[in-house]
């Protein structure tokens, strides 16, 4: 249990809540009630999400708090028109990125004149329309924050197209030549507008809109969809197809890991290891195809269940020449004194940091933060049997790269018990599951899963088998946010590549 | 109105009979062609994909895929681009980055539009996305699927430099 000096735990202060669902609980309460609220949740609770949804009597503000010791979701509500005493991110710095969104979807302003980033509308919106502003507002043209690069610095500019293959981002590099003193992100040229889109389309369309969130990482933020939907519409998961699930969310793991080692090894210029890496992902990919018929496992969940089950033999075919290169690959690589040498100290996050941050996934257990849904906050109690999260102290490349390798281990050793142990498994077509037609009246939902590069939450509202609401919070979201801070830690100018690499977030992901 | 790729207005065969254009198109896409054959250098622009399609495309140097052995090779830069990459549903705020990158190409220059999303087969044209990205920049070659396999790029590559056989023209497609 997670306790602050006071010794309060956010499961004692969410006991006066409502609870609509398992491991949820609710409380509504006044802006101002909140704020001190959300100061005493702060060192005791990990911030998950913030943003706003139209409610009944106007505009409503929703914090999501976690607590990564005992498991379950605190949801606090409040009215979006009265504002905290103080700017949220002073006490909250987890939740900077939700303020300047709210700033420009809704127009509210964080409180005490903290100047905010533009971090949806690109730079050339001053005509388009405001995207969700009340009354029809338009923004101020001018809503970044300042900032001065001067003295011997400059800022370097990277993208919004860089390099072949590379997702589109704008970095801003602050360097004086080698050595990089500050780091700017702009993240929304990919803005999709997916939460936009899904509202009033059915749940099968907004399934097919959250796959596409993050390609790399599909089953992951489809996963936390289908399980918002299915607990708005109370409907019940069979445990074999629950499993299925579980078993192609290990799959995208293990090649989202293997994906990062092949990154890594183009960002140290080491190329016989990428091209090993790349072997290896490329046989993973195969392997997905094999099971479960696309190589990045698109079109697999549905809303209640799995659309199609794993061709078992072709997994456990697949399975120990996967773990035999991989193995070989690792140790390859650990044997290598220039590789290991350049992800040593390359990209530091500390323990603190990652929680002040708000952190999730990989790039926080690498900095020694226990965090991992798969332990603690588990929907089916089957799946997960003789779980063991990885975990590293450092925080640098080194250790994420360490925590990718732990990790891909323990998938194998899950998909290996899952497959070989006779675990009860979604049959080869799955008949359509209970409840296809979602009808029913207007409910919500909390979604989760702990995706390859941590959790991915969906807050999902549904009115007669159609998606009213839709909030998508992949773990990019999260992660990113901390991209610039482990930049800032003492690297040069070539250590971005390795930092990129060895974080390996989607850029998809952030934008929606 | 922005201007666009597509501007009739910059064509110099504008006012022409259609006759004269169409075998003016041919005589100049075979030249092109016989330019470009022997070695392409590649940019990729993505203007809002999943992520998926840059994978795909990250394995095409992969020791599977290879694709050095048949002369083609990613490049850094616009000004070495023989051929653009194109990714994604055409997000807007991409718009000027994307004509910037072919701007920038010394002609002659092929665009090949990879994926679903280019094509407009998951997001349609609203404020976020174009839907497809012909209303920004002209594509010669679409390679389609979700993401297509490195595979499939290979074979949209070598289509694009006139290497292989067409197996289906677009008109046939339609009917």
């Amino acid at each position: 249990m997670n306790e602050g000096e006071s010794g309060l735990t956010l499961t004692q202060l969410a006991r006066d809540g409502t609870s609509s669902q398992p491991m949820v609980s609710n409380l509504r309460m006044s802006a101002a009630a909140a704020g001190d609220l959300v100061a005493k949740l702060a060192p005791i609770a990990r911030f998950a999400d913030m943003f706003v949804r139209p409610a009944e009597h106007g505009l409503e503000r929703v914090l999501v708090f976690t607590d990564d010791q005992s498991g379950g979701y605190l949801r606090l509500t409040c009215p979006l028109d009265e504002s905290f005493p103080v700017p949220l991110s002073r006490v909250l710095p987890a939740a900077y990125q939700e303020e300047c969104e709210l700033y420009e979807l809704w127009g509210v302003e964080p409180g005490g004149g903290k100047p905010v980033n533009r971090v949806i509308l690109p730079p050339s919106a001053e005509t388009a329309e405001p995207l969700r502003l009340p009354g029809g507002d338009r923004l101020s043209s001018e809503v970044r924050a300042p900032h001065v690069v001067q003295g011997e610095a400059i800022e370097f500019p990277w993208g919004p197209i860089r390099g072949a293959g590379q997702e589109s981002l704008y970095l801003g590099l602050v360097t004086t030549g080698e050595e990089l003193l500050d780091a700017y992100l702009a993240m929304f040229h990919k803005h999709r507008g997916l939460e936009h889109r899904m509202v009033g389309q059915t749940l099968a369309r907004a399934l097919f809109l959250a796959e596409r969130c993050e390609g790399l990482g599909s089953v992951g933020n489809a996963l936390a969809l289908a399980r918002a939907a299915e607990a708005a519409l109370g409907i019940a998961v069979e445990p074999a197809a629950e499993v299925t699930r579980c078993l192609a969310l290990e799959l995208e793991r293990i090649y989202h890991h293997v994906g990062s080692l092949a990154a890594l090894g183009a960002a140290t210029g080491l190329s016989v290891g990428q091209a090993e890496a790349e072997i290896l992902l490329e046989d993973c990919l195969r392997l997905n195809a094999r099971a479960f018929g696309h190589r990045y496992l698109f079109n697999l969940l549905e809303v209640g269940g799995v659309r199609r089950g794993a061709d078992l033999a072709a997994l456990d075919s697949g399975l120990d020449r996967l773990e035999a290169r991989f193995e070989s690959l690792v140790a390859d690589l650990l044997a290598t004194n220039s590789y290991v040498d350049r992800l040593e100290g390359a990209g530091t996050i500390t323990a603190d940091a990652a929680h002040r941050l708000g952190l999730v996934g990989p790039v926080a257990r690498a900095a020694g933060v226990a965090t991992d849904l798969r332990r603690t906050h588990q929907v089916s109690s089957a799946s997960y049997v003789g779980f063991r999260p990885a975990r590293e102290q450092a925080g640098d490349s080194l250790a994420r790269m360490l925590v990718g390798a732990a990790e891909v281990r323990e998938s194998l050793r899950l998909v290996r018990h899952w497959v070989r142990s006779g675990t009860p498994l979604q049959d080869d077509w799955a008949a359509p599951a209970p409840g296809q037609d979602h009808a029913g009246g207007p409910a919500e939902g909390l979604g989760w899963a702990e995706t390859c590069r941590g959790e991915a939450l969906v807050h999902l509202e549904v009115a007669e088998g159609r998606v009213s609401f839709a909030r998508l919070r992949p773990a990019a979201t999260r992660n990113w946010r901390a991209f610039d801070d482990a930049l800032r830690a003492r690297n040069v100018f070539t250590d971005v590549p390795i930092v990129e690499a060895s974080f390996w977030l989607t850029v998809a992901g952030f934008a929606r | 109105m922005t201007p666009t790729a597509r501007d009739p207005g910059a064509l110099p065969l504008a006012g022409a009979a259609h006759g004269e254009i169409d075998a003016a198109a041919v005589r100049l896409k075979r030249r092109s062609q016989a330019v470009l054959r022997r070695s392409l250098h590649i940019r990729t622009v993505d203007t809002g994909s999943c992520g998926a399609c840059e994978s795909e495309i990250r394995l095409l140097s992969s020791p599977y895929y290879d694709f050095h052995r048949l002369g083609l090779f990613f490049t850094p830069t616009p000004r070495h681009a023989d051929c653009l990459l194109v990714t994604g549903p055409g997000c807007r705020a991409m718009d000027h980055a994307l004509l910037s990158a072919y701007e920038a190409m010394p002609a002659p220059k092929v665009v090949v539009a990879v994926g679903a999303c280019p094509l407009g087969g998951v997001f349609g044209a609203d404020r976020y996305t174009r839907g497809e990205i012909t209303d920004v920049v002209p594509v010669d070659v679409v390679v389609p699927g979700c993401p297509p396999s490195p595979l499939a790029l290979i074979h949209g590559l070598l289509l694009a430099l006139d290497r292989i056989e067409e197996r289906i023209t677009l008109q046939e497609g339609e009917q």
